[in-house]
């Protein structure tokens, strides 16, 4: 009686799993993480495939030279010959992939900027660079000088570090990004069932009248809330182990990266899913506390889940490293520290600035909303 | 007892010209409620009834003034009153995907009935109110005097000392009805303080002991349903009330 958190705790996870659709959004969440993926791996798989040379129909205005001809069975291009209009047309039915026109010692590439035209322009450009250059031998040939000499008057050597696994990379990160994501979209609807939904549906004076303090009624609300997106958070990193292990066995682009998480960075990433399925709940109970209407919660509620996702896709594309400062700001830190833990780089001040900030935050959120439980202003806003 | 001592609630709406306006929904309301006795609070739609109930359940607090519960009041003693009192209204709602078994467990865990007592309690309830046909159904499959008659269970379970109904019998059939008035006077011969709100004047003066008349969220008469008749040369408080406000307003 004294303490009546246990019975509310009880009374909200009934309710929650007894209801429909708040067990879809629980459980049906994470399913898209494989799609994501397995989706993401099959795009990035026929990018790093693709070979230039597939396309080959190059249109050109005028009659090829011998030269011009060998230059052209060495690249395995398949020319049509054609005048302009013809050309032209043949390109607009998708019958060649470009076409080159001559004007003297001009040449015009034409294409437009598909993806067919980028890769046969490839060809075309090591066409061109291959007969300039045999056309520049023979003049410098003819004017006796070594060729040699002009044309490589430097020397170029690439040394470039081919960076290992750069696409699994890319996938593993958003796909950990995406449980950040799975876990606010799951909140939000048990978090507004709870709050704006039981004002909807009239229970909320029943539950006023018990001899319950607010403080247990916003804390059972918040716990059930909570383990909600624990579970949705937990659900969604095995399926992101178990979808980037199938991955690593289909796909070539994982070659050299290492999917197997060790036991303390598994541990760790539960933290972080433990740590802001806690704040998120917090923010999504406060938000929707405030409405009237459970439609008016899910419009409130909308930003939260932009705000969510974006700072730490925004980390990703400009490269963001986790600094202390970083640690401690909410929603970028999260998806920063995941990163690194899921990287194999554990950094225990982070984490430990991670979660004091977590803290911090839910305390504020969680005393607001008792407050806000105690008003009649949020109670019978209507 | 009860002692409700010149309450006053202020509310603020938007008027016409889309100016926000105070107004008070009760304004300066006292009274006292003994044991076994029915209070009828009446008035018309809008009287300031509701208002009036939800402070005195604890709902709501009073703008200024003081309800007190044997000596306790809700600043000091918001469990301690909550614990005695059942609050029923027309319009209260249970939790749907419950069964009223699993509903009445929770209120008596809710209101630390032991457990031990809780199964035997729930059963002697529901045998009461004849509710052992759906007593493990979904409320939500349950019909509207059903669902009535699960909240005068959920009401019952903690043994109160003080119901305050609001319209409880508001939008229920004939039978549904009578189950509530029995209830409500079941409760008064065992010693329960009631109050009873409502707009049917004729269950009003066949129920209650005493009558307090609310128009306008103030008090426009008082006293046993007798003297108010007596008071306003009427033959019952359909047209003692119309008396008191000087016939039916736009307003009504």
């Amino acid at each position: 009686m004294k303490n009546n958190l246990g019975n509310m705790l009880k009374k909200e996870l009934r309710d929650m799993f007894r209801d429909k659709k708040s067990l879809a959004m629980m459980l049906v969440i994470p399913i898209f993480i494989p799609l994501l993926v397995i989706g993401m791996s099959t795009l990035f798989e026929m990018q790093m495939t693709q070979d230039p040379s597939e396309y080959n129909l190059i249109g050109f205005d005028y009659e090829l030279s011998e030269v011009e001809n060998n230059i052209i069975q060495e690249l395995n291009i398949n020319p049509i010959i054609g005048t302009e209009e013809e050309l032209k047309q043949k390109f607009d039915n998708n019958e060649i992939y470009l076409y080159v026109l001559k004007d003297d010692n001009n040449y015009t590439i034409n294409g437009d900027d598909s993806e067919a035209t980028t890769y046969a322009s490839m060809l075309v450009e090591s066409y061109f660079n291959s007969y300039k250059n045999y056309l520049q031998n023979e003049y410098l040939t003819d004017k006796n000088i070594n060729s040699d000499e002009v044309i490589n008057i430097i020397n170029l050597k690439e040394n470039i570090v081919k960076q290992d696994s750069y696409f699994a990379n890319y996938i593993i990160n958003y796909a950990f990004l995406f449980i950040i994501m799975a876990i606010t979209v799951s909140a939000t609807y048990p978090a507004t069932d709870t709050t704006a939904g039981e004002k909807e549906r009239g229970t909320l004076e029943t539950l006023l009248t018990f001899p319950i303090r607010s403080k247990d009624i916003i804390i059972g609300k918040f716990l059930s809330v909570s383990i909600s997106s624990i579970i949705t958070g937990l659900i969604s990193l095995i399926l992101t182990i178990v979808s980037l292990l199938l991955a690593n066995n289909m796909f070539t682009i994982y070659e050299g990266s290492n999917l197997m998480l060790p036991v303390t960075s598994l541990i760790f990433a539960i933290v972080v899913i433990v740590a802001y399925s806690f704040l998120i709940s917090g923010l999504c109970i406060a938000i929707a506390s405030n409405s009237k209407t459970f439609k008016e919660a899910q419009s409130a509620l909308t930003p939260l889940t932009f705000i969510s996702f974006f700072p730490g896709m925004i980390a990703f594309m400009i490269n963001i490293q986790t600094t202390n400062i970083l640690a401690l700001i909410p929603f970028i830190n999260f998806t920063l520290i995941f990163t690194d833990i899921t990287n194999g780089n554990i950094d225990y001040l982070n984490i430990f600035l991670m979660l004091l900030s977590t803290i911090v935050i839910i305390v504020v959120v969680l005393s607001i909303i008792i407050k806000q439980y105690k008003s009649e202003k949020v109670l019978f806003n209507s | 007892m009860l002692k409700v001592e010149n309450i006053k609630k202020k509310f603020v709406r938007i008027n016409n010209k889309k100016e926000r306006e105070e107004f008070y929904a009760n304004n300066g309301i006292s009274f006292n409620a003994k044991d076994s006795e029915i209070i009828g609070i009446l008035g018309p739609n809008g009287a300031g009834k509701t208002t009036l109930l939800r402070m005195i359940a604890g709902i709501l607090n009073p703008t200024s003034g003081s309800i007190k519960f044997d000596e306790l009041n809700y600043q000091d003693n918001e469990i301690e009153i909550k614990k005695n009192i059942a609050y029923l209204s027309g319009n209260t709602k249970i939790y749907n995907t419950l069964s009223p078994y699993e509903l009445l467990k929770m209120c008596c865990e809710i209101y630390g009935v032991s457990e031990s007592e809780i199964d035997t309690r729930i059963k002697s309830i529901a045998t009461s109110l004849n509710m052992n046909d759906f007593l493990y159904n979904r409320i939500e499959k349950l019909s509207t005097g059903q669902t009535q008659r699960v909240n005068i269970a959920r009401c019952l379970v903690h043994d109160p000392k003080y119901y305050i109904l609001d319209e409880a019998t508001s939008g229920l059939d004939i039978i549904s009805s009578q189950v509530i008035l029995d209830f409500i006077k079941n409760e008064r011969n065992k010693g329960k303080t009631i109050l009873y709100s409502t707009h049917y004047m004729e269950e009003a003066e066949n129920i209650c002991d005493y009558v307090i008349m609310i128009n306008k969220g103030v008090i426009i008469k008082e006293g046993t349903p007798n003297k108010i008749k007596e008071d306003t040369k009427t033959t019952n408080l359909r047209d003692a009330f119309f008396s008191l406000i000087g016939g039916v307003s736009d307003e009504e």
